[in-house]
């Protein structure tokens, strides 16, 4: 279970510009093998909610716990899949999945068959030696995928993952991952700032307001789970992005230069 | 990043740029220490190559030799710029002009210009002429290669729009091409810039004995260390303007392009 | 073969002919002691190949080269790599290296010999400070392109200082420094010449000048193609080994 408290987080003044608070007292609780979908207007600090918890980032102020112990860095338990995929362009397919096992210190047989495995499920065969240039988006991030569940992490923080991919392949991939979710037990945080994506794929939708950022609402996703095959005809799907939409709009108007005295 | 506690404030003293201020002036300070302490008459205190400067200026001697060595600098650049840049374009546009060139070009990059200098005394003797061909060859061939590359480098689109619009190859020489290869032109003017000077100063002490080099070489044999500090010193501010000189050309020039 | 590659090819071939032929006929109009033919030059150089004082001047020459390029690499990449990680030391070194680069070494040649005298270890500094400023420079700007969103990456997966050295920054600075160590290669060879020329009369200078000094015009040329296809063949072996080390690159070089 992750449990976010108070959590403030400000960036540093540059360049002659103010400082920025990016976070100001989000509360959040993340249930274990939940999927939670966080969305917001830009800029809302969503990306960095991911960070913190990833470790990435430490808050200003407040506590990010994971099952009690609190967020210090980095860790075993979790594993980030990136928008831009961050593969090594220097390795070939198998080794870029194999990467975070290899930080581990894990001998190359042993992470190479668990490479293997995750390229198999995901659809990687036959690109083993093949390099990131070489790849389509949506394969790269396949890859990248593959490598945050090759370390096994119980939680996956996914950072806009499909933003970079075209249309098709993303509903591809947001099928694949559904499946993935609803065979496997982790828990999944999915930043995006697609509503359509987000009731899609979760369980659970938190919105967060413009900077500074802060839980506005979460709303259960009271869809069934595995998916209907047609999610655009069902009325609960359209109901929850309908009213998402609204909020969204409500705070990009509230904040647009024309709506400023 | 998980760093163990006790070297995290090493890491965050490593990050601090702040000390990067005192770092000439405290080279200038321990070389005036060393120059006083040190047993070594080739190490002269810092001040006494000031003086040497102070003396040489003084006598007309150095601003001479400074007259002297940039004269043959800014004829040497100014021919490698104007012949450099067209003759370029034109390879990198004209693929038939390239293939033909390109043999020449590739020997001239991979061969250090120092060479050429026997062969330029063979036929021009050791007079100024020569001194200038061979600043012009330092600077000339990164000239050319990088206008080469600039144009090159411009994308088959834009031109091809152009094209669409009715453009006349002229017109597609200087509305698409030099402006879209002026990056890689100035960067290729500012390396030249910085090759021609060197080339001066060789080609001060090799060839043509007149100018800063002449007078390095001069004072070399005489092991008058203080003055041949000096004149580094001055050779070394000489070189830096004539970089920064370019650098900030290159900036206005290239003003509009993204910030890399 | 298309028709374009077959008439590039055909220029080239034409380029090269030109060259020959033209330089033959003019150093026969121009008929001064100074200038061999064509004909003569490579006459000369199968006669200089063959001759032990001809490679054991090469030979001296190059121990200065391997010895001043080789600590040259060593020790610019090691000092590149800390400038372009930690800024402190970036912002203490930068100022003397760029003194270093704008500064024309030649110039620094008398200092050296007054400090060091007339002999190889003098002459493989003058070759360590021809090339080390573009070593330096290149292999810091390659750290500096490195996209922080795969220094982030590892970080995420637990990454320590060695492991992010070992996986992202090395692999990552590679192309640039394979760039650096052209461009210093070239910086090599012309102080291992220079300092020949100017003050220390061994090995390939050493050679030139007795030419100029005996008015061995062809000789003289044909030492300088010696050399100057050495350059060419080197450095192609550099640009060769980049290709093969860093496949996945290409990336501009500086100054």
């Amino acid at each position: 279970m992750i449990t976010v408290r108070h959590v403030d987080k400000a960036f540093p003044a540059r360049n002659g510009n103010a400082a920025t608070l990016a976070l100001h007292g989000v509360n959040l609780t993340i249930d274990t093998d939940e999927f939670v979908s966080v969305v917001g207007p830009s800029g809302c600090g969503k990306t960095t909610l991911l960070r913190m918890i990833a470790g990435l980032v430490l808050p200003d102020a407040g506590a990010i716990a994971i099952d009690g112990r609190p967020v210090t860095g980095p860790g075993p338990d979790r594993a980030v899949v990136f928008q831009q995929f961050s593969l090594l362009p220097w390795a070939t397919v198998a080794d870029n999945i194999a990467f975070g096992l290899e930080l581990r210190g894990m001998p190359r047989d042993e992470r190479l068959a668990i490479a293997d495995d995750q390229i198999h499920a995901m659809g990687l065969r036959g690109f083993e030696r093949h390099y990131p240039r070489q790849l389509s988006g949506g394969m790269q991030q396949r890859v990248g995928l593959a490598r945050a569940l090759a370390v096994n992490p119980a939680i996956l923080l996914m950072d806009e993952p499909f933003a970079s991919v075209d249309a098709q392949t993303r509903r591809t991939l947001q099928e694949d991952l559904r499946t993935l979710a609803e065979r496997t037990r982790k828990t999944i945080v999915f930043v995006t700032h697609d509503i359509d994506e987000a009731v899609r794929l979760a369980d659970r939708v938190v919105l967060l307001s413009p900077r500074p950022g802060q839980v506005v609402e979460s709303l259960p996703v009271g869809l069934s789970r595995p998916r209907p095959e047609d999610l655009d005809q069902e009325p609960a799907a359209i109901q929850l992005k309908a009213y998402l939409w609204r909020q969204l709009r409500g705070m990009q108007q509230a904040t647009s230069p024309k709506s400023r005295p | 990043m998980s760093r163990r506690p006790r070297f995290a404030s090493l890491g965050r003293l490593l990050q601090d740029r702040r000390a990067g201020w005192l770092s000439l002036p405290a080279g200038i300070v321990a070389w005036e220490i060393a120059g006083r302490v040190s047993q070594f008459a080739f190490l002269p205190p810092f001040s006494a190559a000031v003086s040497a400067v102070w003396r040489m200026t003084w006598s007309g001697e150095l601003p001479q030799s400074v007259a002297a060595s940039l004269t043959a600098l800014v004829v040497g650049y100014a021919s490698a710029v104007c012949v450099g840049i067209p003759l370029g374009i034109v390879m990198g546009r004209y693929r038939r002009v390239d293939a033909f060139l390109d043999v020449y070009v590739t020997i001239l990059i991979a061969t250090p210009k120092l060479l050429f200098v026997p062969i330029l005394f063979s036929l021009f003797g050791t007079s100024r002429l020569t001194q200038v061909i061979f600043i012009y060859l330092s600077a000339v061939v990164v000239i050319t290669v990088n206008a080469r590359s600039g144009v090159r480098g411009v994308d088959a689109a834009s031109v091809e729009m152009a094209r669409a619009f009715g453009a006349t190859e002229r017109q597609v020489l200087t509305r698409i091409l030099l402006p879209g290869a002026l990056p890689m032109i100035m960067a290729g003017v500012r390396m030249g810039m910085a090759r021609a000077v060197r080339a001066m100063i060789m080609g001060d002490m090799l060839i043509a004995l007149v100018g800063m080099g002449a007078l390095l070489r001069k004072y070399g044999g005489r092991f008058d260390a203080a003055s041949v500090f000096g004149l580094l010193l001055v050779i070394v501010g000489v070189a830096l303007a004539c970089t920064s000189t370019i650098r900030s050309v290159e900036r206005r020039m290239t003003r509009w392009t993204e910030e890399s | 073969m298309t028709t374009t590659d077959r008439t590039h090819r055909n220029l080239r071939i034409a380029s090269i002919a030109l060259l020959i032929v033209g330089w033959e006929l003019a150093a026969r109009a121009l008929d001064s002691m100074f200038v061999p033919s064509f004909v003569e030059t490579a006459a000369a150089f199968c006669r200089i190949v063959s001759t032990r004082p001809f490679w054991h001047a090469i030979g001296i020459s190059h121990q200065a080269f391997v010895i001043g390029f080789g600590c040259a690499l060593i020790a610019g990449t090691l000092l590149g790599l800390a400038m372009g990680r930690w800024r402190a030391v970036e912002a203490i070194c930068d100022p003397y290296v760029n003194v270093l680069l704008a500064t024309p070494i030649s110039a620094v040649i008398p200092v050296i010999i007054l400090a060091v005298g007339l002999n190889l270890p003098a002459r493989a500094l003058v070759v360590f400070l021809f090339a080390i400023a573009v070593i330096v420079v290149n292999t810091r700007a390659g750290l500096k392109t490195i996209e922080p969103a795969l220094i982030d990456m590892a970080r995420g997966f637990g990454a320590t200082e060695l492991q992010m050295w070992r996986t992202i920054l090395i692999p990552g600075a590679l192309p640039a420094m394979m760039a650096g160590c052209y461009l210093g290669l070239g910086r090599a060879l012309t102080g291992m010449i220079a300092v020949e020329l100017l003050l220390v009369a061994v090995g390939i200078g050493r050679m030139i000048l007795d030419c100029q000094g005996m008015f061995a015009a062809d000789m003289l040329y044909a030492t300088v193609v010696f050399v100057a296809g050495e350059a060419v063949l080197l450095l192609s072996a550099v640009r060769w080994l980049e290709h093969r080390i860093t496949p996945w690159n290409d990336q501009v070089a500086i100054e």
